[in-house]
């Protein structure tokens, strides 16, 4: 425990870090992928094609080759970022891919006609996505947006390896001082819980918020209710 | 739009990513403490009977029996037929796996195989089981008995030393100062390193004795890496100023790089030491006498000069003395 509490800053620090890491990378992943997403569904071939180049070879690089690329072999080419934003810039690129990935599935699960009567009265491409489409698609989205979350805030942990510090990479300097693995990384993983928990009540939230007539109780265990219902039967 | 038009077949783009040959390496867990430059040869040549290394081991004491049965841990290392070592197999110049089927190469793998032989007898060196260890995992691996011990570039520190016994030290490393070499005279020891960036590996002792040496050292400047290759990057592409590490792989590093220059002396002893349970009392001594036994011999000799020997200039140094611990 001393651990803990002679180094109670430098743990704060590292839980700073790994938010700001998270959060930058997701938003802008968010910013990227529905760009790319939108490109994936757009009538222009090279935009189709540019799109899923990008999403097959970021989907396809680990993370971790991902950051030591960005860090160690960009530099070679004149391109030196700080390694923070080396960070903020490999969690963008890979989670950006997962992103558009799911924002085209949703938007696949609009039905066809939807987008046609669309059409029909007069909307464009653009017009089309922004009424009609994508407010449908949102809601689907969101338990897969928030999966990609989780896979930023773990991901963030792999920015220990090009000298972010970050909270995992402050459990691994901390043990090498006190000798405390188990101890340390309980906190580091306890941390990572409380983000993934918290980013997947949010979306929980956010998932009935938006949920047809706003109505709370919707998406909420509907099959549960419906299993009492079948035991009062 | 749409959202189901047939779409343009897909390409495989996947060979794209596939063909980045990048990170398979550094994919791998973090080794322990400094893995050394790939030259291509010495302590990566394999063992084997009539080269060096083969012969070092080869040349090693055996206990007696009565030896072995005065010591419970040993004694159960025998009726287990093999010793398990905790460590890892990717250090380049301390233990390194092989590729060609043999058994790993490396001091601290010589140290493994040279105390398997000890306990095991004559083909000893061949039973031994490797399980890899990280620095998260050294002493909790060893004290709840999954390995024997742990030979694993372990610096001997009082923190651990609550968790674990250790025997030894085997091993005096030395905390050194690797710089470009255009700035090697502007820079000769620990304090000429301020307000410089400075890098270290993130499992090593360098960050302490970076706190320790550097006089008004800034946290915020200590960057940490998880292997030599990533270390020696940051220095070349100027992100560090400084890299501070174990003298023999840096020295290392220059040989194999004139465009990086070890400086001055080092600055910290680092005793590297043998990891092992505190439920075994007798374990340490047992194994202190063993360092003895291979440091009389002329055995430990034979086995730096295989090893570290090829990566450092100038002869062997004087073997430290098996149970001083630091503390």
């Amino acid at each position: 425990m001393e651990a803990i509490a002679e180094n109670t800053p430098l743990l704060l620090q590292g839980i700073a870090y790994t938010v700001a890491l998270t959060l930058l990378g997701y938003v802008l992943a968010l910013v990227v992928g529905t760009a790319l997403a939108v490109c994936r569904v757009s009538p222009i071939p090279p935009l189709r094609w540019a799109a899923t180049v990008y999403v097959e070879i970021f989907r396809n690089i680990p993370l971790l080759s991902l950051l030591i690329l960005i860090s160690f072999g960009l530099p070679d080419v004149g391109l030196r970022l700080p390694y923070f934003w080396c960070g903020v810039l490999g969690l963008t690129l890979s989670s950006a891919a997962f992103v558009c990935e799911n924002v085209r599935s949703g938007i696949n699960t609009v039905p066809v006609g939807h987008a046609e009567a669309a059409r029909s009265i007069g909307l464009g491409f653009f017009g089309t996505l922004r009424y009609v489409v994508l407010p449908q698609a949102f809601r689907t989205m969101i338990q897969p947006l928030v999966n990609v979350f989780i896979g930023t805030v773990i991901g963030s942990a792999l920015c220990s390896a090009i000298a972010v510090s970050e909270i995992t990479w402050v459990t691994q300097t901390l043990n090498i001082q006190y000798a405390q693995a188990v101890l340390m990384f309980l906190v580091a993983g306890a941390v990572y819980l409380g983000m993934s928990l918290g980013g997947a009540a949010l979306g929980g939230a956010l998932e009935r918020a938006v949920s047809p007539g706003g109505d709370s109780e919707r998406g909420r265990d509907r099959k549960a209710l419906d299993v009492t219902a079948g035991a009062q039967a | 739009m749409t959202p189901s038009t047939s779409r343009p077949g897909r390409r495989a783009v996947v060979a794209a990513a596939a063909a980045l040959p990048f990170g398979a390496a550094l994919a791998a867990c973090s080794s322990d403490t400094g893995s050394g430059p790939d030259l291509g040869g010495g302590a990566s040549d394999g063992g084997g009977e009539g080269t060096p290394y083969g012969d070092a081991i080869a040349s090693g004491p055996l206990a007696s029996e009565d030896a072995v049965a005065a010591s419970a841990w040993a004694t159960a290392i025998k009726d287990n037929g093999k010793l398990v070592r905790g460590g890892t197999l990717a250090n380049q110049v301390f233990s390194l796996a092989s590729t060609t089927g043999e058994d790993p190469t490396g001091f601290d793998a010589g140290i493994t195989q040279l105390l398997s032989r000890y306990i095991l007898g004559e083909d000893g060196a061949e039973k031994v089981e490797y399980i890899d260890t990280t620095v998260e995992t050294r002493e909790t691996m060893v004290e709840n008995g999954t390995v024997d011990c742990v030979i694993a570039t372990y610096s001997i520190t009082p923190e651990r030393l609550e968790v674990i016994d250790f025997a030894g030290p085997y091993y005096l490393s030395g905390t050194a100062i690797q710089v470009r070499t255009e700035d090697k005279d502007s820079i000769s020891g620990p304090e000429d390193l301020t307000g410089l960036e400075l890098v270290t590996q993130a499992n090593s002792t360098g960050i302490q004795a970076i706190e320790e040496n550097v006089p008004d050292h800034d946290p915020d400047k200590v960057q940490t890496l998880p292997d030599n290759e990533s270390c020696v990057a940051a220095l070349k592409q100027g992100r560090s100023d400084a890299y501070v590490l174990d003298q023999g792989v840096l020295l290392g590093n220059s040989k194999a790089d004139p465009d990086v220059t070890v400086v001055g002396e080092p600055f910290v002893d680092d005793p590297y030491g043998i990891g092992l349970s505190t439920e075994h009392e007798d374990a340490a001594d047992f194994v202190n006498t063993f360092l003895q036994e291979i440091i009389d011999s002329g055995t430990w000799e034979a086995l730096w000069t295989a090893t570290v020997g090829e990566v450092v200039d100038g002869e062997a140094p004087e073997p430290p003395t098996p149970g001083d611990l630091p503390v």
